[in-house]
């Protein structure tokens, strides 16, 4: 009752929260992953950025140390004094070594030119604007040379080339100082593009883009592969010459497209995925799981409906004798709460105290693994107010899932009402078998006294007579005298032992005038119990057939009751014979022919035995006659002085196909007279 | 030892030696009695068309093998033979309210067994006289029915008018005869019915 009422709700917001839970594992998993792939990426972009950072200050290193080597070999140049000549000679071979320089002049103090050499490698590149255009340039990087009396570096400029294309250059000037005077300038020119191709490692420039830029990012020169990817990394670093400052930039693209850039993200994802595929196998196990509960849990209701509808009590124990469980029917029966009775040991609070010792060695002998009867067996039990019950009980070993005994569960069945009607019925058993020899007593005194009557009757009968003819003699003879009284005193004493044998007579006949109204249908009914016992050790099948509407009789109920007890045995006696196989025994009460001051019921009782022989039938109301061996030939004699006692009349005649049928009449109580028309 | 009275006493009793007593005791007592061992050998008697011509009553036992007293006494009503042989019914203890009731319903009385014997003698005596009493009236009724059919047509039709207690002027009117002829009628019906006056012969005709 309380479970089913309580469960819809429990049920919503038991899967609400299931559902919710599931759906926040769900989020914080996929939530995990991402953060996981996410720093995984970063932490690669992260190490790609510092390689790259790495990169571009190897760079810069390797254009500073080739710079400054370039430094050395132009001033190698003026070292042995030359002539101009001479020094285009050596000029020309530095320019073959290093293709960076575009060209190469020897300036006198006022920068006019005094030798000039252009770089065997491509055309001459001032050709199309013509040096002059650069003299600005080449004068600033020259004044802040001799400022520095060091090499100075112009800024850098565009030099358009005849093919359409153009380069960005830069002016180096070195000053010549001899004896401490300026003596001329040493004016090289760099193409930014070669420095990038030639001056910067081969193994940085293969997967990476390198350019020098302006501040503002404009790019001047570049070299490296061309390739665009959807992410670029970039490393700037400044590259620091006196009179100049350029910007190295370098652009990289390598892995950034890559979704699993390494094993650390491709294993977290891996792992991920295995979690999910868990997750999901683990969603369906726990959807099959609750399934299965919802299934135990409809059966445990149901087991717990038909255990609570039981009227039978349920009771079991563990092997140590400890109750493990009851039913509510055990609990109404002894008068304990479950709570009360769950964990108790022996005794058992139900025992009755006078009879617990018994119960303790049955219970061992239990215990011991003796199987009790299979039908069961009788025990008392005690309620709770200290009450005494018998109880049926049925035990059965209990085994668990593996076979193994874990207990005892017994069946209890209160059988004190079943015992209530059994001593009822012996009761009326008892009262019926009492009035019986009460009126078998009163029967035999009835025929004692009239078999003690007649012979008295005669005595006196004589005597008197005899008395009479002496009073005719004339003489008074004094012996006749001694005779008459002799006569009288045996009259009197006929009378006497007459008196005698009535008042004993009366003693046992006082109920006599105990007449009572009586439905027909309580007559039968009172006998019915007795009859159905005898018919079904006999096998008979007994109708009865009231006519409706009967009114009651007048009559001494319990005499009665004997009469058709006694009738319907006889009746079923008749019967009991092995060759008959259709026993019928037919009670029947009807209206009788009636006359005009008493109207009368006719009650009969019908066998298919085989009849009655005219023998016997001659001396069927004799006393003391019977074709049984028990019996004591009472049984019929009686009906019929009780019968007539009430004014009826009971006798017999065959009955067609087979059989007796005995009727007697009884009054119609006639109170009852005017309403029964 | 002649019987004084030419009576007979019926006796129906089972037990055979009761029967003899008691005939006995009657014979003592100077009755005349006949003995029957059952009612249904009294039975076979009223069947054969038994019908009383002297005075007698009927002493019968209750309680019998096969029929009852109480059953013989119903015969007995059937063929209204009650009054001229009146019954007493011979008892035991526990038969007395069947008795009783036998009583209420025209028996004439009971007896219980042992019985004061001269007690039970005198009721025999005045059920034997109740008989006669009974015979006698039954004859003279017989007589009476006789004389009148010995009447002529005139005669009864005269008779009819004198018990009416008509004048002889009016009969003669009546029946369109002469007041002598009415006169000699009168006088034969008075002889024929052996009446002294008109009164009388008014009597006897009411007890008709």
């Amino acid at each position: 009752m309380r479970l089913s009422a309580r469960f819809p709700a429990l049920r919503l917001s038991s899967v609400w929260r299931r559902w919710s839970l599931w759906a926040s594992l769900v989020v914080l998993v996929f939530a995990v992953l991402g953060t996981l792939v996410w720093l995984a990426g970063r932490y690669e972009a992260s190490q790609v950025q510092g390689k790259l950072e790495r990169d571009t200050a190897d760079a810069i290193g390797d254009i500073r140390a080739a710079l400054t080597r370039n430094v050395q070999g132009l001033q190698a140049l003026q070292a042995s004094s030359p002539t101009p000549s001479s020094w285009t000679i050596e000029a020309a071979s530095l320019l073959r070594e290093h293709r960076e320089f575009m060209r190469i002049e020897w300036r006198d103090a006022s920068l006019a030119i005094l030798a000039q050499v252009d770089t065997p490698y491509r055309a001459p590149v001032f050709e199309r604007l013509g040096r002059d255009n650069a003299q600005s340039d080449v004068a600033l990087a020259c004044a802040t040379a001799r400022r520095l009396s060091g090499p100075a570096y112009s800024s850098s400029y565009f030099l358009p080339q005849p093919d359409g294309l153009g380069l960005e250059v830069i002016e180096l000037c070195l000053p010549q100082v001899t004896a401490g005077r300026l003596s001329g300038y040493l004016l090289a020119t760099y193409s930014l593009q070669e420095i990038l191709a030639d001056l910067v490692g081969q193994q940085l420039t293969r997967s990476q883009e390198v350019s020098f830029t302006e501040a503002d990012g404009t790019r001047l020169a570049l070299h490296g592969s061309a390739r665009r990817g959807s992410r670029v990394f970039t490393a700037q670093q400044l590259l620091d010459l006196p009179g100049n400052t350029l910007v190295l930039r370098m652009d990289s693209w390598r892995g950034a497209p890559d979704l699993f850039p390494n094993v650390l993200t491709a294993l977290v994802t891996a792992m991920s995925i295995a979690l999910v595929s868990v997750l999901v196998l683990l969603v369906k196990d726990s959807r099959r799981r609750l399934r299965a509960e919802r299934n135990l849990a409809d059966a445990l209701a149901f087991r717990k409906a038909m255990e609570d509808s039981l009227v039978t009590g349920l009771r079991a124990r563990d092997l140590q004798g400890r109750i493990s469980y009851v039913n509510p029917a055990f609990c109404q029966m002894v008068g304990f709460t479950a709570e009360e009775l769950l964990g108790h040991g022996t005794p058992a609070p139900y025992w009755p105290p006078e009879l617990a010792d018994e119960y303790h060695q049955r219970q061992a002998v239990r215990l011991a693994g003796h199987l009790p009867p299979r039908e069961g067996f009788e025990s008392v039990f005690m309620r709770k107010d200290g009450s005494r019950f018998p109880v049926l009980i049925i035990e059965a070993p209990l085994i668990n899932a593996q076979g193994l005994q874990t207990g005892w569960m017994s069946a209890f069945l209160d059988i004190s009402e079943q015992r209530r009607v059994e001593e009822l019925s012996r009761a009326s058993q008892e009262r019926l078998q009492a009035t019986a020899r009460l009126a078998t007593v009163g029967e035999m005194a009835s025929l004692l006294s009239h078999e003690l009557n007649q012979p008295l009757a005669a005595i006196s009968s004589y005597a008197t007579g005899s008395l009479n003819l002496m009073q005719g003699a004339s003489a008074p003879d004094p012996r006749l005298r001694d005779l008459a009284m002799a006569m009288r005193r045996i009259a009197e004493q006929a009378e006497r032992a007459g008196k005698v044998i009535k008042s004993v007579h009366d003693f046992v006949r006082r109920r006599d005038q105990a007449r009572e109204a009586v439905e027909p249908q309580a007559l039968i009914d009172a006998i019915m119990p007795l009859v159905s016992l005898q018919a079904r050790k006999l096998a008979v099948r007994v109708q009865t057939r009231l006519a409706e509407g009967l009114a009651p009789v007048l009559c001494d109920r319990t005499m009665v009751e004997q009469v058709l007890l006694n009738l319907s045995r006889n009746a079923m006696q008749a019967m009991d014979q092995a060759e008959l196989t259709e026993r019928l025994l037919v009670l029947q009460v009807r209206d009788a022919a009636s006359n005009e001051r008493q109207r009368w019921l006719e009650f009969s009782v019908a066998d298919r035995g085989a009849g009655i022989p005219d023998e016997v039938a001659r001396q069927l109301f004799t006393p003391f006659f019977t074709t049984k061996a028990e019996g004591m030939g009472l049984g019929l004699s009686l009906c019929r002085t009780v019968i007539e006692q009430h004014g009826g009349v009971l006798w017999f005649e065959p009955k067609q196909p087979a059989g007796t049928i005995f009727k007697f009449t009884l009054p119609v109580d006639p109170s009852r007279h005017g309403t029964h028309a | 030892m002649e019987p004084t009275l030419d009576a007979t006493v019926f006796i129906v009793d089972d037990d055979a030696s009761v029967r003899e007593a008691l005939a006995w005791l009657l014979r003592s007592r100077r009755l005349l009695s006949e003995c029957y061992d059952s009612a249904e050998a009294f039975g076979r008697l009223l069947n054969r068309g038994f019908t009383p011509r002297q005075p007698c009553c009927l002493l019968l036992d209750v309680r019998m093998p096969g029929m009852s007293g109480l059953a013989l006494f119903n015969q007995l009503i059937e063929r209204g033979l009650q009054a001229v042989m009146p019954v007493i019914f011979l008892t035991g203890h526990a038969d007395v309210p069947t008795a009783v009731d036998a009583v209420k319903r025209g028996a004439f009385d009971f007896c219980e067994k042992p019985f004061s014997d001269n007690a039970l003698v005198d009721r025999i005596e005045q059920a034997l006289q109740r008989s006669a009493e009974v015979l006698a009236a039954s004859r003279e009724k017989l007589g009476l029915q006789g004389r009148l059919a010995e009447l002529t047509e005139r005669e009864r039709d005269v008779m009819r008018l004198v018990v009416e207690g008509l004048p002889n002027k009016l009969i003669a009117d009546q029946l369109d005869i002469s007041v002598r002829t009415v006169e000699v009628h009168r006088a034969r019906v008075f002889d024929k019915m052996n009446v002294k006056s008109a009164v009388e012969l008014a009597n006897l005709l009411r007890n008709l």
